[in-house]
């Protein structure tokens, strides 16, 4: 079933795009670089009172996904999706790494590297993989800090109710370069007319002390920022001169604690663990903050 | 897992000013929120998430209390509570629960209320998800103490973390 809407609704999608693309047609208004504010500090900005631009004949119960053909630069577009439990994955993720999406030029700072090949429509939606025309050259703090959690929503949104939800993901260029600026990520839940998901954003493709030229892929440090001191002065972490940090690890939540947070007192032995080294590499295993101590 | 909640069995005396105890039986409701990897809790007046084993737990745990909820919370909770479960269902439930009776909030201030809160319960989803609205108490103030974690399976989320926080100058 899967299979069928995979290959029939992507041609009705792509006729349905091309007839939208005429001008008196119906095309969603896609963001533009000069109505999007300038980064300052938050991972996505809510566009047009977060309300998407879907219409109501959008609004159906069938689930299907479809890609736009690359560009003749190489780039991604518009994708859209019905998400429904059915296009979910039932498999583990596979390897993406022979893709190379546009304006790839991967560089590693501290130890880490810049890009992520970063899924329009999140695997955990569609369970795709190395489908070129769904993955571009994205940040890592587009992918972890913006996208995934709007992905999360929708996803966890989908599984408890078993609706669908309306999504499209639009890859935000500037001319001929070839890397996005940035994402629109809009989604609506069909069932309920939206009061489960509604949301209109636009996720910025930035790294937070990396400059980017947007153009080739190309990227460098930015002058560093005068260290605050801040961490070593938090008397609930435990700085080493190497500048790492003692965490308390809660092996089974993928948590982690400072060290004097009641959490760590009070978790299990079995899942108790020391973790000394950088809160990044912590997040980047998948560990997240507890909410009370705030690490 | 109910064990604090039977904490509130009676009444406590409260000192009044003048020296004189008085028993006070409006007050201490128990809160029920849930909350993401950062304390969000709505995005775009939306509930971030849900889980149906969350709300059966939930509901396993009342052991009889009294419920109180808006009619956006109660849609979510209709199709799974129990003969003979009572709920109230009112826009103004912070205001109107009684001692000991339990609120499950989404995303409504407490601070408010926070005279009013005896235990507060928070359910982690131990997800990030995009949030406009946080929890607006802060946990690591003194008055309030974690007394009790505990973690299961939701029915969408590998680990739903359960944390019990006393008032602890009520």
């Amino acid at each position: 079933m899967k299979l069928c809407k995979k290959i029939l609704l992507p041609v009705f999608l792509v006729c349905c795009i091309l007839l939208s693309g005429c001008p008196d047609g119906n095309q969603p208004s896609a963001a533009t670089l000069e109505e999007i504010p300038a980064y300052s500090g938050s991972p996505y900005v809510i566009l047009a009172d977060n309300e998407p631009d879907f219409s109501p004949e959008d609004m159906v119960t069938d689930s299907f996904e479809s890609y736009s053909p690359l560009d003749l630069l190489g780039r991604c577009g518009v994708a859209v999706a019905n998400i429904g439990v059915d296009l979910m994955p039932v498999e583990d993720r596979e390897s993406i790494s022979d893709v190379t999406p546009s304006g790839w030029v991967n560089r590693e700072y501290d130890g880490q590297y810049l890009y992520n090949r970063c899924h329009l429509i999140g695997f955990q939606l569609t369970g795709e993989n190395a489908n070129e025309e769904n993955l571009i050259t994205g940040t890592r703090y587009m992918n972890v800090e913006g996208m995934l959690p709007f992905e999360n929503l929708v996803a966890d949104y989908v599984q408890e109710t078993e609706n669908h939800v309306l999504y499209r993901v639009t890859p935000i260029f500037e001319g001929s370069e070839l890397v996005a600026r940035g994402v629109q990520m809009e989604a609506l839940s069909v069932e309920d007319g939206g009061e489960g998901v509604c949301f209109n954003v636009y996720v910025y493709n930035v790294q937070p002390g990396i400059t980017i030229d947007y153009a080739t892929g190309e990227s460098w440090e930015e002058e560093q920022p005068p260290a605050s001191g801040d961490s070593a002065d938090d008397p609930g972490t435990s700085s080493e001169p190497d500048g790492n940090t003692t965490y308390i690890l809660n092996t089974n939540s993928h948590k982690f604690h400072n060290t004097d947070c009641p959490g760590a007192a009070n978790m299990s032995e079995k899942n108790k663990e020391t973790y000394t080294g950088s809160r990044q590499d912590l997040i980047d295993q998948g560990y997240t903050p507890c909410g009370q101590c705030n690490p | 897992m109910s064990a604090l909640w039977s904490n509130l069995a009676t009444p406590r005396p409260r000192l009044q000013d003048g020296g004189v105890f008085v028993f006070q039986e409006d007050f201490f409701v128990i809160v029920i929120q849930c909350v993401d990897n950062r304390n969000g809790t709505l995005f775009h007046g939306r509930r971030q998430s849900r889980d149906r084993l969350l709300r059966l737990h939930i509901l396993a745990a009342l052991a009889g209390r009294k419920l109180w909820m808006n009619s956006y919370s109660f849609r979510q909770f209709q199709q799974d509570l129990p003969p003979g479960q009572a709920v109230c269902v009112d826009e103004d439930f912070l205001a109107k629960a009684g001692w000991g009776e339990v609120c499950f909030v989404e995303g409504l201030p407490l601070t408010p209320w926070l005279n009013r809160i005896e235990q507060l319960i928070l359910y982690r989803w131990n997800r990030d998800y995009p949030a406009d609205t946080v929890l607006d108490l802060r946990l690591d103030a003194i008055s309030w103490v974690l007394k009790c974690r505990e973690e299961f399976p939701g029915s969408s989320h590998p680990v739903i973390t359960k944390e019990v926080y006393l008032h602890e100058t009520l």
